[in-house]
């Protein structure tokens, strides 16, 4: 009982990340109909800001504004530069622009950096613990968990409340309609853009103060959570993006801990399979989102 | 399913026409293998040795890079897990091919016994690509499930889900794959002494490729490619051609893989990862997805490319002999440059020409159509093909509930062969929900579909098409990247499986007869709206179905071409023997061409007649002008 309790906290504070991402990939899809593999390089950027400032003493309090900052510009640069030039475009350009789009920010870190690991220092406070009945709490798991859950308060307030998010949520459920009435297509892609880069921001810097090091590819593992968390929820439900999150964390921290040792090293594999099968028996996620076809 | 099938038929429909088909591109592909080596050879007798190993290499990659066509190019699914198939095929081949005494160092406690296992390089290719198309088929199973189409994100995903699995299993499991680090090498100079297996499994990969593009296979590959729910509408099942497509894909990227491996004489997870993915794709997608001219261009453009940017990042603009390393430049020429040339290259293409250079252009098909292009029109000839095929479609009862919307009440129609009968009635009246629901694409809440007593309801809608009933679509649905012959010829190709060969015109006699031979070579998407639905009629006629269903075929168009459409539509029918159901609201045109009319409103039948009588009928008058008008 224990150990699922403590799982399931593992689980959240992971999950919560992860949701973050999904997120900020579903609010994208939403408006452009983009899955977006090139979510990944805000961390990226985020990564060698972190690597910057913390090198120069910077403590992480001034650093976290900054990284979100940075990935709110990326994530606008890149709409500007290359995704507002494939609007409309069939989803297999979409797909590989994003994919472009990656391949061209981690090869610019590789020409300019350097592929080497370039590590900078975690804040003390990470790997701190407090006990809370038989549990030990990470310090880090109830802060990840109580940003995620303000930021996630907004983001709902924001969607549901304001004229952005009428407008985000009418582009979602039918673009061209929504331009008719007189939203303005880049003003609402524009704004999810922005979106999306302050939730990368913030997972950002939960990310880089665990992981505490950055390469020029740092940011596929990030990409990849938060666009499966993002299938696994539904495509283009906001909600589903949250859930999915929420439900690959526990996932992965339940297999981790369940599996035998010898294929523990595994668990990514496995994650990835039952993804795969999700798929095979529910093609649209966990939250349908209704779209039908005029023939 | 009126007569038994003949067993001959489907081979008959290999391929449609053997000159075009065949004899055209074995040359067209022997011309580019030609000047594809010639250039490679001038290339590394120029460079050395160096140059001799990036031609391989090269040669290798356009392997992989013609597989992966074979799938992303005919069913247009964009599939990121091929080079996971490579790497399943890859290790394969590695683990069946080292030497027991070599594989003792690397992988002494294989599963299975292993490393006991001596097969010699031939043994473990044949190994390599049956263990891979097995996987490929399970792959595949899953892709069908998700509703794979083109374009279609779930497929995108469940494909990178293979790449990432495979890179977990291979960098985890040291006992089979030598982990991440050492990974297996042969240790035996690595190369091949010679090319010779190289160059045919190159030659094979480009002959294969191009007749599966001709193939009946991959011609309703490329159906579904361009219009999924059309392609299903003509009685194409493109989940059945994406398998195979899937599978003969996955066989030449598992040659390709198994040279790759050999001649770089080691594996590593690495490999045949990430980066490996963006390589192929980048030369798919630059030379042009939809043709193996196009892919074979890829490789070179980007091989030559690549090598280039290589050569800058180290020495500038040294290479064109210049001596202009300037400082200033330094910037730019450094290393790695070849890696953002990569990603530049495919952001640029997709950016501005998404569809490659060469897009779908097929050196042998350009030859075939110089050859061709006098061809004079054939005679259409009157005599109507259908004399001997009765049928009866009765739709009785038909209920639909979209949500609370009752979009047909117990509707329905009775048509027999030979008759003309046309459904009128006012927007929203269901006409077109009857037709979704004959055709299988939304299912009725209940009531009868029955063509000649055997009721359809809950048929897919590719065999509904099969068994007769084809139909055309109010907002076109045509598929826009393949010619008019070809868009006509895809359907002929489902009737000629289905029915006797030669009771099935041939596809130019229907081209002809549809008033559109002179733009018989054009693509589809170029086409004006009139010529458009004129292929439309074309296209569903060619299935030689015994039903032709029409939604609003003279939508949009001028009085003047409705009137034309009447003898058009009488044509086509009488050509294969087809009875009509027309959906309409141009009541001059319904008036004109049908035997019999029922009149839907709010999803019910509320009136039915001869024409006069439907014009007479005070309860039509209402539905069409508002109730004041009676």
């Amino acid at each position: 009982m224990t150990e699922l309790l403590q799982n399931l906290i593992d689980g959240l504070g992971r999950g919560s990340i992860y949701a973050l991402l999904a997120l900020g990939v579903a609010v994208i899809f939403g408006v452009m109909h983009l899955l977006n593999f090139a979510h990944g390089e805000l961390i990226t950027v985020s990564g060698y800001v972190a690597f910057w400032t913390i090198n120069e003493g910077w403590s992480w309090y001034l650093v976290a504004p900054v990284i979100i900052g940075t990935a709110i510009v990326t994530s606008l640069v890149i709409e500007r530069v290359a995704f507002s030039r494939v609007r409309g475009s069939s989803d297999f350009t979409l797909l590989l622009t994003s994919f472009g789009v990656h391949f061209v920010v981690s090869a610019i870190f590789l020409l300019y950096v350097s592929a080497s690991v370039k590590t900078f220092s975690e804040p003390g406070w990470v790997a701190n613990t407090f006990p809370v009945g038989s549990l030990n709490v990470e310090v880090y798991d109830a802060v990840v968990i109580g940003v995620t859950l303000v930021t996630l308060l907004g983001t709902s307030w924001l969607v549901q409340r304001t004229m952005f998010g009428l407008a985000l949520r009418a582009a979602a459920a039918d673009f061209d309609t929504a331009r008719l009435m007189g939203v303005r297509s880049d003003t609402v892609i524009r704004g999810a853009f922005a979106l999306s880069g302050l939730l990368a921001g913030i997972a950002g810097v939960f990310w880089l103060m665990r992981s505490g090091h950055t390469t020029p590819t740092v940011g596929i593992t990030p990409m990849l959570k938060g666009v499966l968390a993002a299938l696994i929820g539904g495509l283009g439900s906001l909600r589903g993006a949250v859930l999915g999150g929420f439900v690959l964390g526990l996932a992965e921290v339940l297999l981790r801990s369940r599996l035998p040792d010898s294929v523990a090293s595994l668990t990514e594999g496995f994650v990835f399979l039952l993804i795969a099968l999700l798929f095979i028996f529910r093609p649209q996620g966990l939250i349908r989102v209704a779209h039908a076809e005029r023939v | 399913m009126a007569e038994p099938r003949r067993p001959d038929a489907a081979h008959a429909g290999m391929f449609p026409n053997l000159r075009r088909d065949v004899a055209f591109p074995i040359v067209g592909v022997g011309l580019l293998f030609g000047v594809f080596i010639a250039f490679g050879l001038l290339y590394q007798s120029y460079f050395g040795g160096a140059g001799e190993r990036l031609v391989t290499t090269a040669m290798i990659n356009a392997i992989i890079v013609l597989g992966i066509q074979i799938y992303v190019g005919n069913t247009g699914v964009l599939s990121f897990g091929h080079i996971g198939f490579g790497a399943i095929a890859g290790y394969t081949f590695a683990i069946f091919a080292i030497a027991p005494a070599e594989k003792v160092k690397r992988i002494p406690d294989a599963p299975l016994g292993l490393t006991d296992v001596d097969m010699g390089s031939w043994g473990a290719v044949g190994v390599a690509i049956a263990v891979t198309v097995v996987v490929a088929f399970f792959v595949g199973i899953g892709l069908a499930r998700s509703g794979a189409e083109s374009g279609a994100v779930a497929a995108t995903v469940i494909t990178l889900a293979l790449l990432f699995v495979t890179h977990e299993v291979a960098r985890h499991w040291p006992e089979l794959t030598g982990g991440e680090r050492a990974g297996l090498s042969f240790r035996i100079g690595g190369k091949l002494d010679t090319r010779v297996p190289i160059y045919l499994a190159l030659a094979g990969a480009l002959v294969l490729a191009r007749l599966f593009a001709q193939s009946r296979r991959g011609r309703l590959a490329k159906a579904g490619r361009e219009d999924d729910l059309a392609a299903r509408a003509m009685g194409v099942n493109p989940l059945v051609q994406q398998m195979i497509a899937l599978l003969t894909s996955v066989a030449v990227v598992s040659v390709g893989a198994s040279l790759k491996v050999y001649e770089d004489g080691s594996l590593l997870p690495e490999d045949f990862f990430f980066f490996f993915t963006l390589l192929t794709l980048t030369m798919l997608i630059v030379g042009g997805r939809n043709s193996v001219t196009g892919a074979l261009f890829g490789v070179a453009v980007i091989t030559v490319g690549r090598e280039l940017a290589r050569r800058m990042g180290q020495d500038g603009f040294e290479v064109f002999g210049l001596g202009l390393d300037s400082e200033p430049l330094d910037w730019i020429f450094r290393e790695n440059l070849q890696t953002v040339f990569l990603g530049v290259a495919m952001l640029g293409f997709m950016i501005w020409r998404p569809k490659g250079i060469l897009s779908d252009w097929e050196f042998d098909e350009w030859l075939y159509r110089r050859f061709t292009r006098t061809q004079s029109a054939p005679p259409v000839p009157q005599a109507t093909m259908g004399a001997d095929q009765e049928a009866r479609l009765e739709v009785s009862d038909v209920s639909v509930v979209f949500g609370g919307f009752q979009a047909l009440s117990r509707s329905g129609f009775e048509v027999s062969s030979g008759e003309v009968v046309g459904i009128i009635g006012p927007n929203g009246a269901g006409k077109t929900t009857m037709l979704n629901v004959i055709t299988g694409l939304v299912p009725a809440t209940s009531g009868q579909v029955k063509l000649n007593g055997v009721d359809l309801i809950g048929t897919p809608s590719h065999e509904v098409a099969r068994a007769g009933l084809v139909r055309t679509f109010q907002n076109l649905r045509l598929f826009g990247s393949l010619t008019v012959r070809e868009n006509v010829e895809v359907t002929r190709l489902v009737a000629i499986a289905e029915h006797d060969d030669r009771s099935t015109p041939e596809t130019d006699v229907l081209v002809a007869a549809a008033g559109l031979w002179d733009h018989r070579d054009r693509r589809a998407s170029e086409l004006d709206y009139g010529n458009s639905r004129r292929l439309e009629l074309a296209r569903a006629a060619a299935a030689r179905p015994l039903f032709l269903l029409l939604d609003e075929p003279t939508s949009g168009m001028s009085d003047t071409e409705s009137l034309a459409m009447v003898e058009q539509v009488q044509t086509m029918a009488a050509l294969v023997g087809a009875g009509v159901v027309v959906i309409d609201h141009d009541l001059d045109f319904i008036i004109g061409i049908c035997d019999r009319i029922y009149c839907l409103d709010r999803g019910s039948v509320i009136a039915t007649g001869t024409p006069e009588e439907i014009q007479a009928d005070p309860s039509v008058q209402a539905a069409y002008l508002g109730s004041s008008a009676t």
